[in-house]
């Protein structure tokens, strides 16, 4: 009987802002849809006498069963009342019925789920055993037994349904809460004396004030769905006419009369739907508000590549080594709802050479991650490679399929991420993560492989190389899972390793240690390093050869050494003066918008 | 909606019997259904009956009778028996005979039936059923409440005897009061699920699934194979209208109860043909004729104008499809005090109802309290409900638990009902159930000194009082009867049965596949 | 692991006596006359008092719940008021075709929800949309339309399947698929519709993690990132919804077995609390609760299984 009513639990973390979010339902479709189903019911409720001019209980013996006529606009039921004014006046009793359980359920749950949320410990254990209770409890045994005490009354069924589905709520509310109680606003808050219960009503409510009234739509789509159920196996209010009892009525005529069956199932179908639609749109629109803006900048769906050209620095090598990857006017964007592109990456040209390392470095939204990415063939969802080239190898790699680059990923281009500890899949060990694409680019054995990922394991500087093997994400430090990561880049011996801020998410002390560990291995295997960074220490540590990237160009390039040695850009002459004013300025770098970007807006 | 109208079905017509008077029950329709075999006679010799009720007990003792009585037929024989159209003919017993004070019965039994264990059935074996089965917990337990004794006189001759005489024994012989179970099975821990008796069949008790579908296997053995007609009798259990009407638009069924009876013409069209019989009144009671709870109805007028109140044709079409008769009364056609002209006693006359009222004081109206149930159908209620309305009676209906309707109803605690009751056969059992002051449906026991005296005059075999009886309980409206309702049995094709006088469900030995 | 499951079955039991509590108590309350109910209108008060006196209802609720649960903890759950079948049989019986029909459910919704899920969320566009809409309407609209919808078209009409009835495995390998297909399709639209919206939501959440892009830049094969890695991290919330599921869809079954004549533990429930067979109540609550409490511990120690900081914590 009851339906899974925790749909939206996963929301209550993800509510950000929700500045007018009643006005983007009505621009939703399906919100609007909804919202206009549901008003309609309600109007239908509220304005019930003036629908019709029939008294919803006159049951004329002589005219049951009736079809459609002027008199009876929908016929009339087995004790020959007039369906339509029934309709109508169920409308009323049966939203207010389910209004009234959902109302319980909502005060009953919101209540305790904000205390045992709040304020934990005991409270919460036993709210968490009495939801328990009740979930393990046959509702029906509880509705029917509970229906000879007190009678049948609409309200009582719907009142103690309430009691039941409050745990709908609670578990919602207690999530949030949870949540949010250690959020840096409420402990501000806490910390300059503002009393618990202000606190929950201005910070913590607000928070889980949008997944209950979505829970609540579906809260009230069961309760209806109940009263139907009800009405099924006879056990509706008699005394008032109800979408439940209509139901009732209908299907013990079904075969004599099949439109009576019409009349209620499609009401009921509708006001589900119409709940389950609204609920439905106000959770897109919630997820779409927490996604942060995708990019500063935003341009007509024209592609836009123009801008002052970078200033080039002359190579100093007398013999420059063969080009492995050359990008030319790359622009990337993404595509918006309204048909616009907003574009990230604004017509960027850079190569590299065969066992170089170029560093690309800017600030934090300056597209030099979306660069990397699209090199990569790997853009976030939405996003895609608006115009230029970039060949590797010969090879041109825009409009590859997925097929056709992940031959071109491992194998030849391999990446190093940011951030180690969301790198790696939290359900697999380390070793079946390092072992897998071996296997597949590679062609080698499980054995050969496992071998091979040791060797690796060991040669990145993992002390107990068989015990990492074995281990899941979890268990290991953030320094050990880049390790992990630099091994799981070069175990198929690839041209190219893409390093996207590889030292960004590590403490101080492992920096320096990954940074040897990189320059180590790419001295080594002669490999080609694409280094995406802000950090012009690292630059100055790693790269031979520089671009600089601001709002999406490439604002300066040449070897590192004539760079440092004469910037010509002033964004890049600004780039040098905060080092030499903050030189550890990394920290609230560190957490770019733009990073949010390429996890997608997950939290 | 399954539930509702099987609680008044299960338990009516148990008793009632038109044997006494020696009169062909009901008003049966032609029983016998043409043509091409399907279903239960063609597959291996297996009948499936549509019951809407399951075994309460399967121990002879305990034995319920009615709805019940097809899975009671299979496994036990009984005593007596009853042919279709009433008369009483040997079974396990061959001959009885009354003492000539009627305080004794003296039957002789057959010597050569044998229980399904092997235990050998003799007249100390009957006699030991007759007195379980005064003691158990059958409903039907009163009906052997006159037996003050029974013994055995020798190896196959049993002896009755009355504490005061009761002309209906010999057709309660016919009914589970005669099942007889072997003595074996008395004590064992589930005599009220395995049956062991000397029936035709024999509980499967690995394929029956108590509550939905009983399994019974031919008894190799039985004494008398004419009665066997399949290999296998299934009763499967239906519980709601709409399952039983899939299940015989389905053709899952050979011969099925119709829980109700607007869905006759959707099995009919299915090809089923019908059998059917009337054994119950549906109507009103107007029980608190001493207005202990409600004064109005202590005035013969406002009862007067209730039954003037009632457009019956109409009714019986919403409430039945039109599937029985309309009637002012609650005795049998069976009966010698049926009148045919009494049922002309109360036309439809809503203006009549309100001078009535208006005779009485009640020109404003007045309120009467009844009880609504799950048990009973909602649009009834509501079509009672505006046919007094329409003259000024309000009724205001008070919800029951269907587990509480009939004890809350005969504890007295509405004075006035909508029900479904029997129409026993002979006017003293009628009365005795229904009228006496200390009948179980005259529930505010109102005592009226004509009705005590007329049915004192019954008990003494006065068949005049009958209809003098039922003549002043019309004129006093103490009930008002609406119809008399078909009771019917849909048969597939294929199968015949043949209506049983004074029970709903037809006895299973004429249930037959046709050829 | 082992001290995880005993503390679990420790607190089921405390949660079995709660329950069972309770619901003795409300159906004491609930009460009404028992006896004449089991034995009509037709016997008399004489017998209906006898009745009475032999199911000892004349005892005061405490004496009587004591009793009760003496007997239930040794095993003895009494025989049914109304047809003196031993409880635990007919629970047992009943249990075994809810059962059937629920684990027929949930695995196929899990299949069924898995594809479609997984479909909506690489596909998204006019396939995701779709999904979204079916999902809705399947959710929204009422099983028992669905059931006799199936039930016309399927059985009466097309005569593919049997309209009512249930036929045992033993019985019938063949007629037990028949007896059961169209009320699991009836029972599995909803459940595929919930469970289909989770699978599609969790997809979409794990395809956003860093490690799929860190996975498809090692280059390993799209469908090993999705069916492999993708789907086992998305799978936690789709157990956790389908664990519900399975718990709803023990009531839920009721109506679709009512329309289907399935011997199943809904219409008993209905029927015995709406007569007050107390037997047969309490088994049905006793039954219901332990299944619970193993349904959901079964799903938590599989959440386990996906989840290895949860297991190895």
């Amino acid at each position: 009987m009851s339906q899974s009513a925790d749909v939206t639990l996963e929301v209550a973390e993800n509510v950000g802002r929700r500045s007018h979010l009643a006005r983007r339902m009505l621009k939703n479709p399906t919100g609007l849809f909804a919202i206009i189903v549901i008003a309609l019911l309600i109007l239908m409720a509220a304005f019930a006498p003036l629908l019709t001019s029939q008294d919803p209980d006159y049951a004329d013996i002589r005219n049951i069963l009736a079809s459609p006529s002027a008199e009876h606009l929908l016929g009339t039921d087995s004790a020959g009342r007039d369906v339509w004014a029934r309709l109508v006046f169920a409308t009323r009793y049966s939203l207010l019925g389910a209004a009234l359980a959902t109302f319980l359920a909502a005060i009953i749950g919101v209540t305790s789920g904000l205390i045992a949320g709040y304020y934990g410990r005991w409270f919460e254990s036993v709210s968490a055993w009495l939801t328990s209770l009740v979930m393990a409890l046959p509702g029906l045994v509880v509705l029917l037994a509970a229906r000879a005490v007190i009678g049948p009354t609409l309200w009582g069924a719907m009142a103690i349904f309430g009691v039941l589905l409050a745990p709908a709520f609670y578990r919602l509310t207690q999530a949030a809460v949870m949540g949010v109680r250690n959020e840096l606003y409420v402990d501000a808050a806490r910390v300059a004396g503002v009393k618990d219960p202000s606190i929950i009503g201005r910070h913590i409510l607000t928070v889980v004030r949008a997944p209950v009234i979505i829970q609540a739509a579906i809260v009230t789509l069961i309760a209806i769905a109940i009263q139907a159920g009800l009405g099924f196996i006879g056990m509706s209010d008699p005394t008032i006419p109800t979408w439940g009892g209509m139901l009732n009525d209908a299907f013990t005529k079904m075969y004599q009369q099949p439109l009576l069956l019409v009349w209620p199932a499609s009401i009921i179908a509708l006001a589900s739907v119409a709940f389950a639609l609204f609920a439905n749109a106000l959770r897109d629109e919630l997820e779409r508000s927490a996604k942060p803006k995708k990019a500063k900048s935003k341009t007509k769906a024209a592609v836009n590549a123009e801008g002052a050209p970078a200033e080039v620095h002359a190579e100093t090598e007398a013999a420059p080594r063969d080009l492995l990857l050359e990008v030319d006017g790359l622009v990337v964007g993404y595509d918006q709802p309204d048909g616009s592109l907003t574009q990230v990456v604004n017509g960027v040209s850079l190569t590299v050479r065969k066992g170089e390392v170029h560093g690309l470095i800017g600030e934090s939204g300056s597209g030099k991650t979306q660069t990397a990415f699209s090199i990569l063939g790997l853009l976030p969802e939405g996003g895609r490679v608006a115009a230029g080239s970039i060949v590797f190898d010969g090879d041109e790699l825009t409009g590859k399929s997925v097929k056709q680059m992940r031959k071109i990923q491992g194998k030849r281009i391999s990446y190093v991420p940011q951030e180690p500890m969301s790198n790696l899949d939290p359900s697999f060990t380390i070793g079946s993560q390092l072992v897998e694409p071996m296997r597949e680019t590679l062609g080698i054995s499980g054995k050969e492989a496992k071998a091979r990922a040791l060797d690796l394991l060991a040669k990145v500087g993992l002390p107990d190389p068989e015990k990492t093997f074995r281990s899941y994400p979890h268990q290991v430090s953030g320094g050990q899972a880049q390790r992990v990561l630099i091994a799981g880049a070069i175990s198929c011996e690839p041209d190219l390793i893409i390093a996207d801020e590889p030292t960004t998410a590590l403490d101080v002390t492992v920096q320096a240690d990954i940074l040897d560990l990189l320059r180590g291995l790419q001295q080594e295997l002669g490999v080609a390093v694409l280094l995406v960074t802000h950090n012009f220490g690292v630059v100055a540590d790693l790269c031979d050869r520089v671009s600089v990237m601001q709002k999406g160009r490439i604002v300066e390039t040449g070897p590192a050494r004539s760079i440092f040695a004469g910037p010509r850009h002033a964004y890049t002459q600004s780039l040098f003066d905060a080092i030499l004013e903050d030189g550890a300025a990394r920290g609230s770098l560190s957490h770019s918008s733009d990073r949010h970007v390429n996890a997608g807006g997950a939290k | 909606m399954f539930s509702k109208k099987r609680a008044l079905i299960t338990t009516a017509a148990a008793v009632s019997v038109a044997a006494l008077a020696g009169c062909s029950g009901g008003s049966s329709s032609d029983p016998t259904t043409s043509g091409a075999s399907e279903g239960g006679s063609e597959s291996g010799g297996t009948v499936t009956l549509g019951v809407i009720a399951q075994v309460t007990s399967f121990a002879a003792a305990n034995a319920n009778w009615a709805n019940e009585s097809p899975m009671m037929q299979a496994v036990y024989d009984s005593l007596l028996r009853m042919e279709p159209d009433g008369t009483i003919s040997p079974n396990l017993a061959t001959a009885w005979e009354w003492s000539e004070d009627r305080m004794t019965l003296t039957l002789d039994l057959r010597d050569d039936v044998t229980f399904t264990d092997g235990t050998a059935f003799d007249a100390d074996v009957a006699a030991q059923n007759i007195l379980r089965f005064r003691d158990g917990t059958s409903p039907n337990a009163s009906n052997l409440g006159r037996v003050a004794d029974a013994t055995a006189v020798d190896e196959d001759t049993v002896e009755i005897t009355m504490s005061e005489p009761d002309p209906a024994l010999e057709v309660y012989l016919t009914q589970n009061a005669g099942l007889q179970e072997s003595p074996a099975a008395f004590d064992t821990a589930d005599v009220d699920t395995v049956p062991i008796g000397s029936g035709p069949y024999t509980l499967n008790v690995g394929e029956t699934v108590a509550g939905t579908t009983y399994v019974f296997d031919k008894n190799p053995d039985y004494w008398n194979p004419e009665d066997q007609h399949y290999d296998r009798v299934v009763a499967n259990v239906y519980t709601d209208s709409t399952a039983m009407l899939n299940a015989v638009q389905g053709g899952q069924v050979d011969v099925a109860s119709v829980i109700d009876l607007t869905q006759l013409d959707q099995m009919t069209a299915s090809g089923y043909g019908t059998v059917t019989n009337q054994l119950d009144w549906v109507g009103l009671i107007l029980a608190d004729r001493g207005g202990v709870l409600n004064e109005a109805l202590a005035d013969v007028k406002v009862r007067q104008a209730i039954a003037y109140a009632f457009d019956r044709d109409a009714i019986l079409q919403a409430f039945s499809a039109g599937y029985g008769t309309t009637t002012g009364q609650i005795f049998p056609t069976t009966s010698s005090s049926f009148d045919e002209a009494l049922d002309g006693t109360y036309p439809y006359d809503p203006e009549k109802a309100k001078s009535l009222l208006a005779e009485a004081g009640y020109a404003d109206g007045l309120e009467i309290t009844m009880p609504s149930t799950a048990a009973l159908n909602q649009s009834w209620l509501t079509l009672i409900q505006q046919q007094l309305a329409d003259v000024g009676i309000t009724v205001v209906y008070e919800d029951v638990a269907p587990a509480n309707f009939i004890s809350d109803m005969v504890a007295g605690k509405w004075p006035a009902t909508l029900m479904i009751l029997q129409q026993d056969p002979s006017d003293y059992q009628l009365a005795s159930f229904q009228i006496a002051a200390d009948s179980t449906f005259n529930f505010l026991h109102y005592e009226d000194p004509t009705v005590e005296e007329l049915i004192g005059e019954i008990q003494l075999g006065d068949e005049a009082a009958g209809a003098e009886l039922n003549q002043y309980i019309v004129d006093q409206a103490w009930f008002v009867p609406f119809y008399r309702t078909d009771n019917t049995k849909v048969v597939a094709e294929g199968t015949t049965a043949e209506a049983q006088t004074g029970n709903t469900w037809p006895y299973l030995w004429t249930i037959k596949p046709v050829g | 692991m082992v001290q995880f499951t005993l503390r679990r079955l420790g607190a089921g039991v405390v949660l079995l006596f709660a329950i069972t509590t309770i619901a003795y108590l409300l159906l004491y309350l609930s009460g009404g006359d028992i006896a004449r109910q089991i034995l009509g209108q037709t016997a008399t008060e004489e017998t209906v008092a006898k009745k009475a006196e032999e199911l000892g209802l004349n005892e005061p609720l405490i004496p009587r719940y004591v009793n009760w649960l003496s007997d239930a903890l040794h095993g003895d759950f009494g025989r049914s008021w109304f047809s003196s079948q031993p409880v635990a049989e007919t629970i047992t019986s009943r249990l075994s075709v809810t059962l059937t029909l629920v684990v027929g459910t949930v695995l196929i919704s899990a299949i069924v929800s898995i594809a479609l899920g997984v479909w909506a969320a690489r596909k998204r566009g006019w396939v995701d949309r779709l999904i979204q809409v079916l999902s809705i309407l399947g959710f929204a609209i009422p099983s028992f339309l669905i059931a006799i919808l199936l039930v016309n078209v399927f059985a009466l009409n097309l005569g593919w399947f049997q309209p009512t009835g249930y036929i045992r495995w033993s019985a019938s390998p063949a007629g037990w698929l028949e007896s059961v297909t169209l009320p699991i399709i009836a029972l599995s639209i909803g459940a595929v519709a919930a469970v289909a919206q989770q699978v599609r939501g969790s997809v979409i959440d794990a395809q956003r993690q860093d490690w799929v892009r860190t996975l498809r830049s090692r280059g390993v094969r799209e469908n090993k990132v999705i069916y492999k890695h993708v789907l086992r991290n998305a799978g936690g919330p789709a157990l956790a919804v389908l664990a519900l599921q399975f718990v709803g869809l023990l009531g839920g079954t009721l109506i679709v077995e009512q329309i289907f004549a399935i011997p199943g533990i809904g219409p008993l429930t209905i029927q015995s609390t709406t007569q007050g067979d107390i037997p047969i109540v309490m088994g049905v609550v006793v039954a219901t609760g332990v299944v619970v409490v193993v349904v959901n511990l079964v799903f938590d120690l599989l959440q386990g299984f996906l989840n290895p900081k949860v297991r190895l914590s």
